[in-house]
Parts: C-alpha cells; sequence; structure tokens
C-alpha cells in the first residue's frame, strides 16, 4: 500500500518511497539506513501486515510499535513505507521517549540480507567497533558477543571473524551488517591482509570464557 | 535510623573527653579513636595518624570480623586484638550501639591490661548513650 | 586451583552487593554496616570491607567475585583487592548528580584493570528516564583512551541474565584484548 499525498495533510508531506510490497527486512534495512546516513531530519512510517505501522523519529532515534521486538517477525510482509520531513523543533512523531531505535536497528539488520553482505557495504573491507552495542538489552547469543569483543579490540574482515570465533561466515555478515545499520563500525580497507589464525584446542581450553559459559549453561 | 553519631555535637564532645579520661588512666595507650560502623570518626586523641582513613579501616576491620565469626557459626566478635612488635591494637564495639572503640597500646601494656581498659571505656560510652 | 579475580567498583548504591548475589552460587559474605549517610544516598546499610561470592567451574576453578565499598574512604580496600583482579564490573547510578564523572573517577582508581580491557559499566537505574544516554558514557571513555572501546550496557543488577552478560561480555573482552590489543597497536 502506499498513501497519496493529496491524502495527507499539507503540513506534513509525505513521500512514499515507490516500496515494493517485500517479505523479510532487507528492503526496510536499506531505506532505513538511507535515511539514518542522510542525516536529514525524517520520520518514517512503515506498514508492516499484521503487525501494525512501525514509526520511526530518527531525530529522537526512537520508534514506536504494537509488536514488541521480542516477537520480531522476521517474515514481516511489509506492504509500504513514508517519509515525512520534519524540523529540529517539530512536534514529536508519537509519544516520547518511545523505544531506543538501537534495538530495532540490531534486530533488523540481524535478519536482513539472508547472511550476505548488506548492499550498502563494499566488498573488501575490515572492521573495528567503535561502540559495544547495548547487549543486555538486545537479544543476542554468546558467539555474537564473542564476535563483538574481537572487533572491539582489532579490525577484522568478516571472513577472519568468523575464522576466529568458529562460525559460518553468514553468521559474521549477519553481524556485521547489524553493527554497520547501528552506525557502531569503523571501515576500512582490508589490504593488507593480516595473520589472524584460528584458535587452537589448546587456546580454546585455555578459554576461561568458554568454560563459564558452559557453567552458566549460556 | 538517625544520622550517624559523628554529627551529633553533644556525642563528639562526651566522646572526646572519655578518650581523653582513658589516656590519663592509662600511660601506655598511644592513640585511640571512637567511630561508626560505616567508618566515620567520632572522636579521636591527637596523634601523627590520618583519623578518617583509619576509622574507614577499623570499621572494615569490625565488619570482617564481624563476617568471620558469623561464617565460622561463633556468634558475634568481642573484640579483636592485632600484636604486633611495638604494639596492641584492641577494638570492640561499643556495648548496644554502632559505634567501635579503636586504641592502639604499645609494648608497655600487656595483652590482658589493654583488653581490660577498652571494655571499661566502651562500657562508660555506651552508659553514656543510654 | 585456578582462580579468577573479579571486582565490583562503583560509588555506593549502584547495585554491586545485589550484583553479586545474584551471580554467586554461595551466600554471599557480606560486611554491611548501618549507613549513616542517607542523605547521600538512601539505602538502610552499606559495604564497609567487601562483599564475596564465588562461581565454581569444574569444581577446581573458581571465579571470584569481590564487591569493594563504594565511599572513598575505603580505597585502602581498594588498593587491597585490585592487586588479585583480572577485571572489573563498573556499576553507576544514572540518577546520580554526575554518574559520567563518578565513571571515570573509578576508572582512573583502577587504571591498571582499564589499561588491559579488563573494564564493563553497568549503567543502573537508566529507567528512570533522567540522566545521561548510553552513547555519552562511552563518549567520555573515549575521549579518556582513544582507541579503547569498553563495553557499557544499561543493567539491573536484581537481574541475573542481565549480570552474567555483564560478567561474560567482560571475559571475554579481557581475552580478545589480551589476543589482539598488540596487534592493533601495531596497527594504529
Amino acid at each position: 500500500m502506499t498513501i497519496d499525498a493529496k491524502d495527507l495533510p499539507r503540513e506534513s508531506p509525505s513521500v512514499s518511497m515507490g516500496f515494493p510490497v517485500t517479505v523479510g527486512w532487507t528492503h526496510a534495512a536499506m531505506a532505513i539506513n538511507s535515511s539514518l546516513r542522510l542525516g536529514t531530519a525524517v520520520n518514517l512510517t512503515m506498514h508492516v501486515e499484521m503487525h501494525g505501522p512501525l514509526l520511526i523519529d530518527f531525530k529522537n532515534h526512537a520508534f514506536s510499535w504494537s509488536t514488541p521486538l521480542e516477537l520480531f517477525p522476521v517474515d514481516a510482509v511489509h506492504t509500504g513505507l513514508e517519509t515525512s520531513p520534519t524540523v529540529e523543533d517539530g512536534p514529536p512523531f508519537f509519544e516520547l521517549p518511545g523505544e531506543d531505535l538501537d534495538g530495532l536497528l540490531w534486530v533488523m539488520g540481524i535478519n536482513s540480507f539472508g547472511g550476505a553482505r548488506a548492499y550498502w557495504l563494499p566488498e573488501g573491507e575490515r572492521y573495528q567497533l567503535t561502540r559495544w552495542p547495548n547487549l543486555t538489552r538486545h537479544n543476542h547469543t554468546m558467539r555474537q558477543m564473542q564476535m563483538i569483543a574481537v572487533l572491539g579490540n582489532t579490525s577484522a574482515t568478516t571472513k577472519e571473524l568468523a575464522t576466529v570465533v568458529g562460525v559460518e561466515e553468514s553468521e559474521a555478515q549477519s553481524l556485521v551488517n547489524a553493527l554497520s545499520l547501528m552506525g557502531v563500525l569503523y571501515r576500512s580497507t582490508a589490504e593488507p591482509e593480516m595473520a589472524i589464525v584460528k584458535p587452537t584446542a589448546a587456546a580454546k581450553r585455555k578459554s576461561l570464557f568458554g568454560r563459564l559459559l558452559k557453567r552458566l549453561g549460556r | 535510623m538517625s544520622p550517624g553519631l559523628h554529627t551529633k555535637p553533644a556525642v563528639v564532645k562526651a566522646a572526646t573527653s572519655l578518650l581523653d579520661e582513658m589516656k590519663s588512666v592509662a600511660s601506655s595507650l598511644n592513640y585511640a579513636a571512637l567511630l561508626t560502623d560505616d567508618g566515620f570518626d567520632v572522636a579521636r586523641l591527637p596523634g601523627q595518624i590520618d583519623g578518617a582513613r583509619f576509622a574507614g579501616m577499623a570499621s572494615s576491620m569490625q565488619a570482617l570480623g564481624d563476617a568471620v565469626a558469623h561464617e565460622l557459626k561463633i556468634g558475634t566478635s568481642e573484640y579483636i586484638i592485632i600484636a604486633s612488635g611495638k604494639g596492641y591494637v584492641v577494638q570492640l564495639r561499643v556495648p548496644g550501639q554502632e559505634l567501635v572503640l579503636s586504641a592502639l597500646f604499645d609494648n608497655d601494656a600487656t595483652i590482658g591490661s589493654a583488653l581490660a581498659i577498652s571494655r571499661s571505656y566502651a562500657q562508660k560510652m555506651a552508659d553514656l548513650l543510654k | 586451583m585456578a582462580e579468577h579475580v573479579i571486582l565490583f567498583t562503583g560509588p555506593m548504591g549502584a547495585g554491586k552487593t545485589t550484583a553479586i548475589q545474584n551471580l554467586s552460587e554461595i551466600e554471599v559474605v557480606s560486611t554491611e554496616a548501618n549507613n549513616s549517610e542517607r542523605h547521600i544516598v538512601d539505602k538502610a546499610t552499606t559495604t564497609v570491607a567487601l562483599d564475596y561470592g564465588e562461581i565454581t567451574i569444574d569444581g577446581e576453578e573458581k571465579v571470584r567475585l569481590y564487591g569493594i565499598p563504594g565511599q572513598k574512604r575505603f580505597d585502602f580496600m581498594w588498593a587491597i583487592l585490585k592487586k588479585r583482579a583480572e577485571g572489573m564490573v563498573l556499576l553507576v547510578n544514572n540518577d546520580a548528580p554526575d554518574p559520567i564523572q563518578e565513571m571515570l573517577n573509578f576508572i582512573d582508581d583502577f587504571r591498571e584493570l582499564y589499561d588491559r580491557g579488563g573494564v564493563v559499566v553497568g549503567v543502573s537505574r537508566s529507567d528512570v528516564g533522567t540522566g545521561p544516554s548510553l552513547a555519552s558514557y562511552s563518549e567520555a571513555l573515549e575521549r579518556a583512551n582513544p582507541g579503547m572501546v569498553i563495553p557499557v550496557f544499561t543493567v539491573d543488577p536484581r537481574d541475573g541474565d542481565q549480570m552474567q552478560d555483564v560478567l561474560l561480555a567482560l571475559i571475554v573482552n579481557i581475552e580478545m584484548r589480551a589476543a589482539f590489543g598488540a596487534m592493533m597497536a601495531r596497527s594504529v
């Protein structure tokens, strides 16, 4: 569904983005990434079948949605998306504070692109973390935590990241997509290649992290 | 609870004169302080010691003593003694109060006499606060 | 027997004792005294020496959790406890008057741990709605030590799962710092 401009109140001209009906979050992630990188003040409304409108206020880094993120519909059907410009001191898009946008960006980034590289990321880059995501608020796996810790202490390609932690490259890529959408990655060219090696069995045994995970049943 | 005893001028005054009296009867007493359970100095004898810091340390020691006694199921700690080459520290709670007396004696005192005088002055402090 | 000492630091009232109680498998050894500074932090008791809890792994390895007393007048205990420590969970109260400065003060006092990546910051009481954003904690840390990325999370010290996440993030960050820290220093 796209909304015709003439149906909207004149003081808030919304723009439908020629958004096709899609299943999953890839297009949504791309639209949000563009809005975030453009830096112009816009509000965004996404229509998600069966899940009500998802409202995003970029200026306040907040969103409002009737569906809680714990019930995030991975295969959601998106039927439309509009942006509406706003000004610095414009009225709130919804009642603030709303939810922290980072939570949505995290889960959306993990669940888009099907483990392939996000379209806005060029090939052949290394990544390094600039800020940890607020993991106590985001549903995460321990492997994701481990990969984040790697990126917090060195710069790595997704392939290197996958090797160090011992996961499929698609899993590392999904994490990189999410962190990139959240804007917490520093990107640099992949050259020169670095000698990141797979941890040996002995190194794994030495890892308190691994043993504590087991002990805590995580 | 009410604010700490260290904030009550009448208590500070009474505690200070009690420590002065203790010093006058025990020549082997080098330093003494009365402090709250949470480490605030209520009164102290003059000396080279950093009273605020000592109050913190003494309250930690008291709490650790209580924790050890509790862990070993031997009731509550009655007193703590640190004996070293140049003297003794005797420390005990003022009965019924959130207040600790910590006293440093030189080697002219025996542990027994140091303990006896400390106990007696802790009791006097308790009587004053009744 | 291998031991790993983890400290819980931060100002009075940030939730250090509660956090340890939620993580420890033994009854926590605590040294609480009645708090006579209720005009500063309104709670009945305060830690005056340490809290102690532990997690045993395979019966032969212990993660020892020590909580420090938060007030500066107990900093002699900080010196005693940090000698053996591998890392620390620094808890700050988001609705305190200046929580970011408090965080930076503790980092100065526990510099050795910070320098080897052994710090996670947990911001408690962030749900109250006042106080700085999480990003401003990260920015202050980045300014204090450029190039070092310290995990900063909102936490509820009463939530055992969250406290496990915090502890695990601390440990994995120390391990990755040890594995890659030198490499990063070269590349800068």
